[in-house]
């Protein structure tokens, strides 16, 4: 059970550091970052993620694109002046907190609607919050598509935080300091979560393995 | 043991990137436009930014000194009438006659004797 404060208990630490040093060592030793030569040149490197990730965490491609592209001009107004190093947490983080944004006016909506009961003063129906966009897209147009889908989905279904902890460290390859600046919390809460994120995955796909 | 996991996150990772590069190009268009659009408005705000901070200053600068030469001003204080008594005609050209309202009033008291001592002294001048 996660604690309120986004900070886990740290159970098997030493299990939970070697994992993590074998992510370190084997899975970001092939994605050596170098630092951007322009905010431009940044950007551009990173929407497309930007929109996947903003995308699976929403479900949503609009509130996706609202999403990165707030987050691009957040990052370019007030960090731009910021070491280029610093741009990947510092974007991510930006990220992050606006999906997390949106996700709780979501809440807040679908609870006005149903106490408004689907109406508004005049009697109008009142616009239903669009589903997920569950159509045909480009995902059926790759090979892995099925693959991406199975993934999609587990990842949906992980807590917030663990979902933010595997989508920053395993799928956008920060390390351990900089997906906890992202995430705004410990190192240790970060491996934890982590941990734990793997471990459901793990479950879940079980025909990867 | 950390073979078949680490295949697991590769392979989570390969699928993401993957799927990155495969998105809808009129997603992608507007991911570019986006782009463009941040920077674009990114450089009018740090542009007004650094104005802003070029002109504080100046204007911060301005304002004290206008205090500044404000309070150093002599202020103009209403004339008062003050006692006759205390008050010290100079008479700049000297050619005019002094002011009987601003005059010694003595002057005026002894007017007599000063007759007198004018005519006495004319009258020992013709001896």
């Amino acid at each position: 059970m996660e604690s309120h404060d986004g900070r886990a208990d740290e159970p098997d630490e030493d299990g939970m550091n070697s994992a993590v040093s074998t992510l370190d060592t084997d899975l970001l030793a092939e994605d050596v970052r170098t630092a951007p030569a322009s905010m431009n040149a940044f950007l551009a490197q990173v929407e497309r993620r930007a929109f996947r990730m903003a995308e699976l965490n929403l479900g949503h491609r609009e509130d996706a694109m609202d999403a990165v592209q707030d987050a691009m001009l957040r990052l370019v107004k007030h960090y731009s002046e910021k070491p280029a190093q610093e741009w990947t947490p510092l974007f991510w983080g930006i990220l992050r907190r606006r999906i997390v944004d949106l996700q709780r006016r979501r809440k807040v909506r679908s609870i006005m609607v149903g106490w408004l009961g689907g109406k508004d003063d005049d009697g109008e129906d009142l616009p239903a919050w669009e589903p997920a966009d569950t159509g045909p897209g480009p995902l059926e147009r790759l090979n892995d598509a099925q693959s991406y889908a199975d993934m999609a989905a587990a990842v949906k279904l992980l807590p917030q935080r663990q979902r933010e902890a595997f989508m920053l460290r395993v799928l956008e390859g920060l390390d351990v300091a900089e997906t906890a600046q992202a995430m705004g919390c410990s190192e240790g809460s970060v491996k934890t979560h982590l941990s734990r994120a793997l471990q459901r995955l793990r479950d879940q796909l079980e025909a990867w393995r | 043991m950390n073979a078949p996991d680490n295949h697991f996150e590769r392979r989570a990772r390969e699928l993401y990137r993957e799927a990155s590069r495969q998105l809808d190009p009129a997603v992608v268009a507007r991911l570019r436009a986006a782009r463009r659009d941040a920077l674009a408005k990114g450089d009018r705000s740090s542009l007004a930014h650094r104005l802003l901070q070029l002109l504080l200053p100046a204007g911060a600068f301005a304002a004290i000194a206008f205090v500044a030469l404000f309070m150093s001003s002599p202020v103009q204080r209403p004339t008062t009438v003050k006692p006759a008594g205390a008050s010290q005609v100079v008479d700049v050209d000297g050619e005019l006659p002094p002011d009987a309202a601003a005059a010694d009033p003595t002057l005026y008291q002894n007017l007599d004797f000063y007759g007198w001592l004018a005519k006495n002294s004319d009258s020992e001048a013709s001896r």
